[in-house]
């Protein structure tokens, strides 16, 4: 025991590592929980030997991924290493070889605490399920093996079900009773939410990040949403730019840390890609900076209908198909919905639903929910057809067996058009998230779908991406750049922004349109040149960059940093199955142990929010129905406090004595 | 033995090279855990067992990789490269585009290190262990010790961020035989020639510090030739012998070098290609441009072994 270090000084106990002190510019923060608690002498008993083998405890961290990642869990395994009740080891890897190890259903039983960072959505569900429910293990991303049917049964309620799709109260309800539970049971550690950034020349007024990085360029360029306009203005510098002094034209050009894999929306899931993407696409609605929808393409949509269905109400609607040997569904049309009883890895057969019969099946009436959207006349294509609903159905049709077939026929169970301009759209089960999801596709053109193989619209494969956008393609080189420029026939320059849309209510002032004429995205992959690039001028702006670079250019007047609380999440997970992780005693002492004051301050520089609840702004609307009550009920559990953790670690020595 | 038969024997060991290197590589990118359908997959709650396995095996990623590798080299063998897993787009056509992107910078590399290195070279070693040598030499070993990504990164700092002379950004928009190429190609290719000029630098001096105290120099001087004729042509031919072993064990270096430089300087070659491959697991890739690497490799040995023929007639081809 001599190599436990207590030390009873505050500012040593904080200052002594030297990971503090590599932390710069922001190092000079105050240390929260520092003072008090934190300075309190170490008890009489931990320090004798009589406490048992249970301490200290060895303990190991594990985590891949970005720097700041890491340097967050030498700081947390610090903190603990510091109360002498642990003996903490810190293991890093590379970002894909550490998914390759914690993600395996096995991984749990090491006993280790992983760490990994996720992008959350408008939907609380992002911050709890993917997480907590035992259907993740092994997936992403239950990584510490909670297997707790009360928990899964509380997550599926809260989204699924024709109560909660009905009463939004009690969706709020439910998922604040899932808050609450979470932070009782500590089954994981969230320890900050991150901050969507962009930094932008002076050149660029009127700028503002999307929460979500895919939007950081549509979004800010023109989003009626949210009276959201950007524009070049070279002459005078940007600060409290003002609608009154907009200027139309110039070309903004922007870095971007990787290439896009391609122009095809549903044939790609990076970040680049879909940045690019939304400024050449759009859906049938439209989310504000708050999650809050509104109709885009389809100028008015309604839920017609709600059923009490599950997945099983399909069974009579569906066939039997083979599976293979590496466990996969051995059939050609994407799987609509699998019968939840049947499991591809381990059966010979699974009954599926494809396409065809899930139409058949919405027809007759076996749907969760029913959407009727109406789409708008007279809006163009780049190639100058007029969208109609034929459109709308060939795209979902489109999204059949792509990269992201997943997500969107996890909810969408069939898509019909009415007439024209009528568009049905079916849910698989009544889901309190529809509204949002069931639409989370870009409308192309019937004609190109029909013109090209799937997963080739792109200009790489020679084909040119048409979309109903405000900017239309110019030019792409691979891995170099892209160039777009301003559709001039886009829809909602031709009719004004205040007619094309019922629900604006901004300034007469307000452009119909984005004003910048073109748009040019650099590929540049190193961070270091990229941020160089900026700081020289030649691209007006980027986003990725590192916190402690965003520092630089917040103190620079040349340059804005634009932030927006995201939907990012970083956690630690508890291996629940493991001794002595099974005791939630210890999952408390430990999370008490976690200085996310600390990590926000010193390791993100402030970039960050700490998690004082599970939940984060961007997903308060739905996702609570009373947010103050819930930070004023969960906070302290989640405080930094030595002394009560040093209690609980006690009470659990002297249990391990009188047993042993 | 004859030129033709040289050249025809040399050219029959480049297929064991390339059978080997092709086997550790793959070997070893397999070893390395982490691969693209759980990069792609990984984080994405919504895609089942099922359906990574159904991509595993659409991207030939499942069996073992002993089955694996003789799928891929049946595929080279018939001039297939394959595609890349996440985009399908065919890997020659990806690695012929960023070819001559990465030949240009090396050849301008190695033209600049060349162009610093014989004359440096020479002048310190006719003025052996005064100041000008010592400087040389100085500069030399801080060259070989400078990490290249380092001297890039300084390169900008200082002449565009600070000079504002260079642009960051390469000219994604000129064709590479345009003549303004030249000037971006300035900061990329004197970072990668730095390391290369030092240590021809050195290995030239040193060679030449001893020929010119062979006794055929004394003898020359004797005859009353000028000294320029004595160092430039008599000299300097046989100190030549070892820079062209160096030069070729360089080229490797060169060619590994523009793996940093490319990046640091967003310079579209092989380089940036090769690290954006690993990152992201693409296989195909990165075995075709170790292919690459490894056929320039052998050709600047072979191309070192012309050479020292030519410059020492004792030496035969055998």
């Amino acid at each position: 025991m001599a190599d436990r270090h207590r030390v009873a000084d505050c500012s040593r106990r904080l200052d002594r590592r030297n990971l503090l002190a590599t932390i710069g510019a922001a190092g000079s923060a105050g240390f929260a929980g520092c003072g008090g608690q934190g300075a309190t002498e170490p008890s009489e008993s931990a320090e004798s030997d009589d406490d048992g083998d249970l301490f200290p405890l060895s303990v190991r961290l594990e985590t891949g991924g970005t720097d700041e990642r890491i340097r967050m869990v030498e700081l947390i395994a610090e903190s603990l290493q510091q109360t002498g009740y642990f003996e903490t080891e810190v293991e890093t890897y590379e970002w894909s070889a550490y998914l390759d190890r914690v993600i395996n259903p096995a991984y749990q039983d090491n006993g280790y605490l992983p760490s990994i960072g996720l992008s959350g959505t408008f939907n609380p569900h992002s911050f709890c399920n993917a997480i907590h429910n035992s259907a993740n293990i092994g997936a992403c991303c239950n990584l510490g093996g909670i297997a707790d049917p009360e928990l899964d049964e509380l997550l599926d309620s809260a989204r699924y079900g024709i109560e909660v799709v009905e009463d939004s109260r009690l969706r709020a309800e439910t998922y604040d009773e899932i808050w609450r539970t979470l932070a009782e049971e500590r089954y994981t550690s969230f320890t900050h939410f991150g901050v969507e950034t962009a930094v932008t020349t002076a050149d660029v007024h009127g700028f503002a990040v999307w929460p979500f990085p895919e939007g950081v360029l549509g979004y800010g360029l023109f989003s009626p949403q949210d009276e959201q306009v950007a524009w070049i203005d070279r002459e005078r510098p940007a600060g409290d730019s003002d609608l009154a002094d907009l200027t139309s034209g110039g070309t903004l050009t922007a870095a971007v840390s990787t290439n896009p894999d391609s122009f095809d929306p549903p044939h790609s899931s990076d970040t680049t890609s879909t940045v690019v993407q939304n400024l050449l696409f759009e859906g049938l609605v439209a989310n504000d900076v708050e999650g809050n929808v509104y109709p885009w393409l389809a100028e008015r949509y309604e839920l017609r209908d709600v059923r009490d269905v599950d997945r099983t109400a399909y069974e009579g609607y569906m066939r039997s198909v083979g599976t293979t040997a590496e466990g996969a569904v051995d059939v050609d049309e994407q799987v609509i919905v699998r019968h939840p009883e049947d499991d591809p890895t381990a059966d010979d057969e699974v009954r599926v639903l494809l396409p065809d019969d899930a139409r058949e099946a919405a027809a007759d009436g076996t749907y969760g929910m029913w959407f009727r959207y109406e789409l708008r006349e007279g809006v163009e294509f780049h190639d100058g057809s007029e969208l109609t609903a034929e459109d709308v159905v060939a795209s979902y049709g489109y999204y059949e067996n792509s990269t992201t077939a997943p997500q969107t026929f996890d909810s969408v169970l069939a898509v019909v058009a009415v007439d024209e301009y009528v568009v049905d759209v079916y849910a698989q089960v009544p889901d309190a998230e529809a509204e949002r999801e069931l639409p989370g596709v870009y409308v192309l053109s019937a004609d190109q779908i029909a013109d090209v193989e799937k997963g080739s619209i792109d200009p790489r494969e020679g084909v040119t991406p048409v979309g109903t956008g405000p900017f239309e393609f110019v030019e792409f080189a691979d891995e170099e750049y892209l160039e777009v420029s301003r559709f001039d026939d886009y829809w909602v320059g031709k009719r004004g922004v205040a007619e094309a849309f019922e629900w604006f209510d901004g300034p007469d002032a307000f452009p119909d349109g984005p004003l910048v004429d073109a748009v040019e995205v650099e590929v540049v992959p190193d961070d270091a040149t990229r941020a160089g690039a900026l700081r020289s001028g030649e691209v007006d702006l980027t986003y990725d960059v590192a916190s402690a670079t965003l520092d630089e250019f917040a103190d620079d007047d040349g340059f804005l940093v634009h932030a927006v609380a995201s939907g990012g999440y970083d956690y630690l997970q508890y291996p629940v199955n493991v001794e002595p992780w099974d005791d939630p005693r210890l999952r408390e002492a430990v999370n008490h142990l976690i200085p996310r004051q600390r990590i926000v301050d010193n390791v993100l520089n402030g970039w960050a929010e700490p998690a004082w609840t599970p939940i984060p702004r961007i997903a308060r609307g739905a996702g609570t129905a009373d947010y103050e009550a819930l930070e004023t009920a969960v906070r302290p559990l989640n405080e930094y406090d030595v002394e009560r953790a040093e209690e609980l670690l006690e009470e659990m020595a002297g249990e391990y004595d009188e047993s042993s | 033995m004859s030129l033709r038969r040289f050249v025809l024997r040399r050219a029959l060991s480049v297929v064991p090279v390339l059978f080997g290197v092709s086997a550790i590589t793959f070997g070893l990118f397999h070893l390395t855990p982490g691969d693209p359908v759980s990069q792609l997959v990984a984080l994405n709650p919504d895609v089942s067992a099922a359906e990574e396995a159904r991509l595993r095996e659409r991207w030939g990623l499942s069996g073992p990789v002993w089955r694996q590798y003789l799928a891929w080299l049946s595929n080279v063998l018939v001039g297939d490269f394959g595609r890349e897993l996440r985009t399908g787009r065919a890997v020659s056509a990806i690695v012929w585009r960023r070819l001559p992107e990465t030949v240009v910078l090396g050849l301008f590399g190695w033209t600049f290190a060349i162009a610093i290195a014989i004359p440096a070279g020479i002048y310190a070693a006719v003025h052996e262990g005064r100041l000008g040598d010592v400087a040389s030499r100085v500069l030399a070993l801080s060259g070989v010790s400078v990490p290249n990504f380092w001297l890039g990164l300084v390169l900008i700092l200082v002449f565009s961020l600070y000079l504002g002379v260079f642009p960051v950004l390469p000219p994604s928009r000129l064709p590479l035989y345009h003549p303004e190429t030249l000037r971006y190609l300035l900061l990329p290719g004197v970072t990668i020639g730095t390391a290369a000029a030092a240590s021809v630098t050195r290995v030239l001096r040193t060679a030449m510090v001893e020929e010119l105290n062979e006794e055929y120099v004394t003898a020359a001087r004797a005859r009353g030739l000028p000294e320029r004729t004595v160092v430039f042509k008599h000299a300097l031919r046989n100190s030549l012998v070892s820079v062209v072993t160096l030069a070729a064990t360089l080229t490797a270096g060169i060619v590994a070098g523009s793996v940093v430089v490319e990046s640091v300087f967003n310079w579209p070659g092989l380089g940036s290609e090769f690290v954006q491959a690993i990152d992201r697991r693409e296989v195909n890739v990165v075995m075709a441009i170790t292919l690459v690497t490894a056929v320039a490799v052998v050709i600047a040995n072979f191309l070192a072994d012309v050479l020292y023929a030519a410059l020492d007639p004792r030496i035969g081809y055998d």
